[in-house]
């Protein structure tokens, strides 16, 4: 199976910001504070182990391994067809509103499934998520890796903009793809912590310090999904208004 | 629905909704598609108008993406090979400013007074009439010079040329040469022969083996092809020295950081220069035979040690001499970068950048790659139409004239274009205009530009925006933005050279029209004879024919042409534009002004007892101050921060986020602005990301986020070179609660560094 992933290398980086605004152009992301797919955070200068750092947090969904933001969706599962864009392959999977994309990986959203209840933006330890209440229907959106620019022949909107090519986009199983050897032989980091290990598929690379800062700033410690084990209620309230509307 | 409330759903409005869906008629959860047929999501499937950006002077060619008459996107353009496929945050952003609802849209008269921004809306032609009727007036009773002219980009450059024609030699062109670019400009004309970094910037950073950065913060000042240079040579492993008072961004990729003393650059400079010279770390061979002056370089520096600089400087031996061994050991193939903005100090700033020059003279870091390089010029046809060119008259007293050097650039120095018109000596000016430049927010001292406003007859702006200069006009021209108009051809002679046409991707939207348009009509109006041409198409397709080609050839190949760059040349042929065809590493005809041809370390004076020196830089979201309320970027860095010294910041109580008030040594406060306390910059000095803190309330996100460096900088001095202002000359203090503190004095001053004394 293929996993498509992210390396940011933050050597690169000069923390200019095209690919936070080529996603909002692309994607018409609200301008509203707390609604973003796709960010930079700037850290320090501040005082690491090995030495002064000034870096950069460009940040995106993980596209994590074990999502825990597909856990906790309380929609009903339903089967679904899904379509390789490469090769055409056919495969059919159930899914809730939030599902793994069988063929490349990506954690999407199936917008009209969403019933926009917020779970999944909570437990993302990432914060990649957002509730799109500037809708009529608030729905849950975030990066996509660009699914439907990939589809197109594209790159996604940030990779394609970045002034600095700092961010690399391939598939992680693919062997000679340049991000496996970047995440397998050059050291390139997941975001991760002892607590929170949910397989993220966006990596880093940089100077010592800089991860450490990166780290220390941004590598989530809590386990936010387990604040939302009341999961069973609200399946249960998601399945009543199902039903409630077929009834009706 | 909030999701909160949604939360908290009972059963009861779970049920609701539920009925509120199917009176849609839908059930509650749709079945799957696939992606919709028809309109393809984002940017995919739209129209591609080829153009080039203008959100900054560097202008990278472009792909603005139209989706039903609608721009959604922008996209560098492909084919180009400076930015390829790429563009900044501000190029992405150029949607916004087309879509801004804060854009001036009609042409505008002032009703309340002036500065207060009141406008009644007027027709166009009485606009141009007014213009027209005072420019006339003006001229006929105060003579040309009257005139003055405030200009920067491609927006300001056809009325540029009117005002030429009408025969003031008070035109700026631009202030970004008085308040920017004009001490380096001059520094390698005089020592290279050519305009090493003026608009362009001829640094082969791809190919450095090593890079120096004095002052210079790429990455945060973004040039797209120069930003991609930069990370090319590091990622090659070129070596990288940053001389910086703040730990900047590329500091944080440097191997030495040398956190200098500010206004001490040149002591550094020329230890390094007798260092190199002392141990014979400079090319032999390229001093014998393409430099001039070497033995009055080494007789000038030699008292100049590194014990010497260090003590001056703020810094370790050790480390500077780190420094200079790894840009010596990378000779040729080294960047000494000779700097941008340039206008710190006023009298040194000249002397700072020759210091460079000499540098990269003994290094031999010219004309091979990874120094500097050559240009090569992109020929194109010359056009009959927007010729608007004339004599410009001989005043009796010249505002250059305290100046030597700027009669080398076009345009007089903008302080001394606000002197006469505040006081109306050598000779009286009484009408301004403004295009493509926020002179509020540009010129040190904005409290005397606004007093001398006050004393013109009249003003008048061509503005996209109604920013603090805007606000002050007497008359507003609503200007077409740059994705809305054709301009000149776009020339690129640098690494990678190119043409390019800006092409306009929708109609110009509200009553905005295009600078030709407003230029010729203008010229109508003065019966001038200048741009004859009906349409700026015309022009464009004589330019295009001496280069080969038509607007609609070139749109066929994909909106740019690239050509074969030139920028090296062997030892042998190396022949540079200087009357010697040599490097000057001493300038001989600068004894004739009585200024000297080998640098001279002069102190620039300390911040008197109390404050720090304020210093200031880009942050790379916005451009200048002018991109501050664009949506999508405001929205990204909506307001600046100080940066303090953790160390100070601890002595005076002050913790990180805490809102401030910055005071310089003239008494003058800023706005409110929030304190980043870190170990990232020395504690003499307070940095003030430039641009912030609108006064503009028109602006309506941008107004009072923040604070203005500018209207901080009210001491500043000349060049005496070119007569640009200095920028790095003020001081200031943190007012906090109300309460002046004294910045507490970490690294005494040497004895050899006098204080700021303010001048009776």
């Amino acid at each position: 199976m293929s996993q498509y992933a992210m390396v940011i290398d933050l050597d690169r980086c000069v923390g200019c910001h095209a690919c936070a605004i080529a996603c909002r152009a692309e994607w018409k992301v609200p301008t509203e504070e707390g609604y973003r797919r796709n960010w930079v955070k700037r850290i320090g200068p501040e005082k690491t182990p090995y030495g002064i750092s000034y870096t950069f947090f460009p940040g995106l969904c993980n596209h994590c391994d074990h999502p825990v933001c597909v856990d906790v969706c309380p929609v009903d599962p339903e089967e679904r067809t899904f379509t390789d864009f490469r090769t055409g392959k056919k495969t059919r999977m159930e899914i809730k509103a939030t599902y793994k994309d069988p063929f490349t990986g990506a954690v999407l959203i199936a917008k009209e499934r969403c019933i926009g209840c917020g779970a999944c933006v909570e437990a993302c330890p990432y914060h990649a998520r957002y509730l799109d209440e500037t809708l009529d229907e608030p729905k849950a959106d975030k990066c996509t890796f660009c699914y439907e620019r990939l589809a197109h022949g594209e790159e996604p909107a940030c990779v394609k903009t970045c002034i600095a090519d700092a961010r690399i986009f391939g598939d992680l199983s693919d062997r000679n793809s340049r991000v496996y050897k970047l995440v397998h032989k050059e050291g390139a980091k997941r975001l991760e912590s002892d607590v929170v290990k949910i397989g993220p598929n966006v990596y880093w690379k940089g100077k010592k310090k800089d991860l450490h800062a990166l780290f220390k700033n941004y590598a989530p410690r809590e386990r936010t999904w387990e604040e939302v084990d009341n999961m069973s209620r609200r399946g249960f309230l998601a399945g009543l208004a199902r039903k409630t509307s077929l009834k009706g | 629905m909030k999701r909160r409330e949604f939360l908290k759903f009972s059963t009861a409005s779970c049920m609701a909704l539920a009925a509120m869906e199917l009176g849609g008629g839908k059930a509650f959860f749709r079945p799957a598609k696939a992606m919709a047929s028809g309109e393809l999501p984002g940017s995919l499937g739209a129209k591609e108008v080829y153009s080039v950006c203008e959100m900054c002077f560097w202008r990278c060619p472009i792909v603005a993406k139209v989706k039903g008459g609608k721009l959604v996107k922008i996209e560098g353009n492909p084919k180009s090979p400076a930015n390829g496929k790429r563009v900044c945050a501000r190029g992405n952003s150029g949607v916004q400013l087309l879509y801004d609802p804060d854009r001036v849209k009609y042409p505008m008269k002032r009703t309340g007074a002036r500065g207060e921004g009141k406008w009644a809306r007027i027709s166009w032609d009485e606009a141009l009439d007014e213009v027209a009727y005072n420019m006339k007036k003006v001229r006929k009773k105060y003579g040309p010079h009257a005139l003055a002219y405030f200009d920067h980009g491609a927006s300001a450059e056809f009325m540029r040329g009117l005002f030429m024609h009408m025969g003031t030699e008070n035109y700026s062109n631009e202030p970004a040469f008085f308040q920017c670019v004009g001490p380096v400009a001059e520094a390698f004309i005089s020592s290279m022969g050519y305009l090493v970094s003026g608009t362009r910037q001829y640094t082969d950073m791809g190919h450095a083996k090593a890079i120096l950065l004095v002052g210079s913060h790429i990455g945060e000042n973004v040039h797209v092809s120069h930003v991609r240079e930069y990370i090319q040579g590091l990622a090659n492993g070129a070596k990288l020295v940053v001389v910086d008072p703040r730990f900047s961004a590329p500091a944080n990729k440097a191997d030495v950081w040398l956190p200098i003393r500010p206004g001490t650059d040149t002591a550094l400079l020329l230890a390094w220069i007798n260092y190199v010279i002392q141990h014979k770390l400079y090319d032999k061979d390229f001093v014998a035979n393409h430099c001039e002056g070497f033995e009055a370089v080494k007789e000038g520096v030699k008292d100049y040690t590194l014990e010497w600089a260090a003590r001056i400087c703020d810094l370790k031996v050790a480390d500077m001499e780190a420094a200079i061994r790894m840009l010596a050991k990378a000779a040729p193939n080294v960047t000494i970068h000779p700097g941008r903005h340039s206008t710190w100090y006023g009298r040194g700033d000249v002397q700072r950048h020759r210091a460079l020059a000499i540098l990269n003279g003994l290094l031999g870091a010219v004309a091979v790659p990874g120094g500097l390089y050559l240009p090569t010029p992109v020929k194109t046809g010359k056009s009959e139409c927007p010729e608007c060119e004339a004599e410009v008259e001989e005043p009796d007293t010249s505002l250059k004239d305290d100046f030597p050097y700027a009669g080398n650039f076009p345009g007089n120095p903008t302080a001394k274009i606000i002197e006469a018109t505040l006081t109306g000596e050598p000779y009286p000016i009484k009408l301004w205009g403004v295009n493509g430049v926020n002179i509020l927010q540009t010129i040190p001292n904005p409290y005397d530009t606004m007093e001398a406003i006050k004393k013109l007859d009249f003003i008048f702006t061509e503005s996209m925006m109604a920013d603090e200069a805007a606000m002050w006009a007497d008359i507003v021209l609503p200007g077409a933005t740059y994705l809305e108009r054709y301009d000149s051809l776009h020339t690129y002679d640098g690494i990678t050279p190119y043409l390019a046409v800006r092409q306009p991707a929708v109609e110009p939207l509200f009553e905005s029209k295009s600078s030709y348009w407003i230029a010729r009509e203008l010229a109508k109006r003065l019966g001038v004879d200048c741009y004859p041409c009906e349409h700026e198409v015309e022009y464009i397709e004589e330019e295009l024919k001496g280069a080969g080609l038509t607007l609609e050839k070139l749109n066929r190949m994909g909106g740019i042409v690239s050509y074969k760059a030139n920028p090296y040349r062997s030892r042998k042929e190396l022949k540079l534009p200087t009357e010697s065809g040599k490097v000057n590493l001493a300038v001989a005809h600068y004894e004739d002004d009585d200024f000297d041809p080998v640098p001279k370390f002069e102190p620039t004076p300390a911040p008197p007892k109390g404050y720090a020196r304020l210093i200031y830089g880009r942050v790379p979201v916005h451009t200048f101050s002018r991109t501050m309320n664009n949506l999508w970027l405001h929205n990204e860095w909506p307001e600046n921060h100080a940066w303090v010294n953790d160390e100070v910041a601890a002595k005076l109580g002050i913790a990180d986020g805490d809102t401030i008030v910055l005071e310089n040594q003239d008494g003058k406060r800023s706005l409110e602005v929030k304190a980043k306390v870190t170990p990232g910059i020395r504690p003499d000095a307070i940095y003030l990301p430039h641009g912030f803190g609108s006064r503009s309330k028109r602006l309506t996100r941008a107004y009072g986020k923040g604070a203005s460096d500018q209207f901080l900088i009210t001491h500043y001095e000349n060049c005496p070179f070119t007569g640009a202002s200095s920028h790095r000359t003020s001081f200031v203090r943190i007012v906090k609660g109300g309460k002046a503190l004294d910045i507490p004095e970490l690294r005494p001053l040497p004895r050899e560094i006098p204080r700021f004394k303010k001048s009776a």
